[in-house]
């Protein structure tokens, strides 16, 4: 049998690098730059790509051992089980969407309130959050050509970008090995990988490509393009820009914009930053919704968010219960500022993900020996146990800098496992009383005949 | 384990399920597909055609397929007989099935359809 849809290694590198690329990325280069000292955050960038790159091995090899559009809740279900699976999912998912919604929202708000002050940012979140949830329910995907040619025009300006302002101020590195204390650089690669948030959302696409290398060769070719401009872009701002400035600002990457080209600049960042975030939008609500769409129908989470649009085939109630929530994120955030919290709380779930693939990894191993792995991590477990190991720190210097971080995360982390042990038992009974109580399937004697 | 005959049947009966649904005709009618399912631990292999919305079953796999259900035959019969959902096979890894992520939900959409929750 030959099956007939393909994708690209262009569409799968461009769907990788187009999941991290966020107008609050702009933000976490700031924040990775104000950890270390002088204009050497390139290096906490460069380290932290590298680093990606361990758990990049580790998602390969899943993928290929797993290959499934349920990526992590399938190869945590394997590796451990099913309650841990969907504990870890639901937490994801959770700190997923109100940190991409919350921080975005806030950040795009403020570019756009840069240009339009007469607006009120509010006014902002609602139309943008109004636009991605009229696209998601129409089904309306940016995906194929159209992600390609938006996330290689991203990459694109944002290099043009950094040149230009590197030509403009003659660079010339100050002290480019001297990063400060060991602290500092350990908390900048933690934000740092931030940067790189969401390269592994490209293993859903597994079931669509002929060879499950591609997908390992895309998310590896995505993350060493996204380290190289992310390292030149953000030195660039630093050059440009006194890093107090930019760290107080909301959109840094504007007042980057206006500083190099003016008000052409600012218009081109302008536009960078809303296809940056209607992509990450789009792409963050299509996959979170379905996620509630399959947990409803595998009556973890309430039947209704199983009910889809018979006119766009689209799960409208998971799609407008993630409207509301973006709203009231949003609001939250854009009354407290606190939008750098969602940022840390990103980067933190992040990482403990990666010590999680890291050990599935090793699990899976042990639990299914004999199982193909058109992709296995050379020299044993000491890539997986890396993986473990670095993200784990990551992690810890993550919540131990910002306790913020670590109240959010703890609670959400309680309040998911609550549910994980009580709702979902209860959901899954009432399923049970509800369900009619004879098989439609015929009952077939031991003889082989039907009967009943 | 199902033979492949109880697979067949639970086919016909998803087949004629989905052809008294008018909803499901008139929401499918751009979307001509063919899913081949197969079993794992049977010899067994059928085609599901969908044209301008209608479906049709014949026995045997077509070469070039948009979607491939694949799953050990139990879980196969139960699925297409509406006693069980694909998500949670899905999810466990026990149902696999190759093709767009579109693709896969529109065919998860209309077991809903078909089978309710």
């Amino acid at each position: 049998m030959q099956f007939k849809k393909v994708l690209t290694l262009r569409t799968i590198v461009a769907t990788s690098a187009g999941l991290t690329l966020a107008s609050s990325s702009f933000v976490a280069a700031v924040s990775v730059a104000g950890f270390v000292l002088g204009d050497t955050a390139w290096i906490a960038i460069l380290v932290g790509g590298l680093l990606c790159f361990l758990a990049a091995f580790c998602f390969s090899e899943l993928n290929g051992l797993l290959p499934s559009a349920a990526g992590i809740r399938l190869y945590f279900s394997r590796a451990f089980n099913d309650r841990v699976s969907l504990t870890v999912s639901i937490l994801y998912m959770l700190v997923v969407i109100v940190g991409v919604v919350g921080a975005e929202s806030y950040i795009i708000s403020s570019v756009l309130t840069g240009v339009m002050p007469a607006v009120p940012p509010y006014i902002w979140i609602v139309l943008m959050l109004l636009l991605v949830t009229g696209m998601n329910i129409r089904g309306i995907k940016i995906a194929g050509l159209f992600q390609d040619i938006i996330t290689y025009g991203l990459m694109f300006s944002m290099l043009v970008f950094g040149l230009i302002a590197l030509f403009k101020t003659n660079f010339h590195f100050n002290a480019p090995f001297s990063p400060g204390g060991a602290t500092g650089i350990i908390s900048a690669v933690a934000v740092g990988v931030f940067l790189f948030v969401g390269f592994e959302w490209v293993t859903p696409l597994a079931e669509e490509v002929t060879h499950n290398r591609q997908i390992s060769r895309g998310m590896m070719i995505a993350l060493g393009v996204l380290s190289v401009i992310y390292a030149i872009f953000t030195t660039a701002m630093t050059a440009t820009v006194p890093k107090e400035i930019l760290a107080a600002s909301a959109a840094p990457h504007l007042a980057f914009a206006r500083a190099t080209l003016g008000g052409v600049g600012v218009t081109w960042m302008t536009v960078v930053s809303l296809a940056a975030t209607v992509t990450t939008f789009n792409a963050g609500l299509i996959s979170v919704s379905r996620f509630m769409y399959a947990t409803a129908r595998e009556h973890a989470l309430p039947q209704i968010f199983s009910k889809i649009s018979l006119r766009y085939l689209t799960p409208w109630v998971s799609i407008l219960t993630l409207f509301l929530v973006g709203l009231i994120v949003s609001g939250v955030i854009l009354l407290t500022h606190r939008y750098l919290v969602l940022v840390h709380l990103a980067a933190a779930m992040e990482s403990l993900v990666y010590v999680l693939a890291g050990l599935a990894v090793i699990k899976l191993r042990r639990r299914m020996p004999e199982q193909e792995r058109p992709f296995r991590i050379p020299f044993g477990n000491l890539v997986p146990a890396l993986t473990m190991l670095v993200f784990t720190v990551l992690a810890l210097a993550v919540l131990v800098t910002s306790p913020w971080v670590l109240v959010n995360l703890a609670v959400a982390f309680l309040v998911v496992l609550i549910y994980v042990n009580t709702a979902v038992p209860y959901l899954k009974k009432k399923y049970q009383a509800r369900r009619p109580a004879a098989r439609r399937r015929p009952l077939r004697g031991t003889d082989g005949a039907e009967g009943n | 384990m199902a033979t492949h005959e109880e697979i067949t049947e639970s086919l016909t009966v998803f087949t004629d399920g989905y052809n008294k649904n008018g909803r499901l005709k008139i929401m499918n009618r751009d979307w001509d597909r063919v899913v081949v399912v197969q079993a794992t631990d049977i010899d067994s292999l059928h085609t599901l055609t969908l044209v301008d919305g209608v479906v049709s079953l014949k026995e045997g796999a077509a070469g070039n397929p948009d979607l491939t259900v694949i799953s050990d035959s139990e879980t196969l019969a139960d699925i297409f007989y509406g006693d069980i959902t694909p998500t949670e096979p899905y999810n466990n890894g026990t149902l696999r099935i190759i093709g767009t992520e579109d693709d896969i939900i529109r065919l998860d959409f209309i077991s809903l359809m078909i089978w309710g929750e």
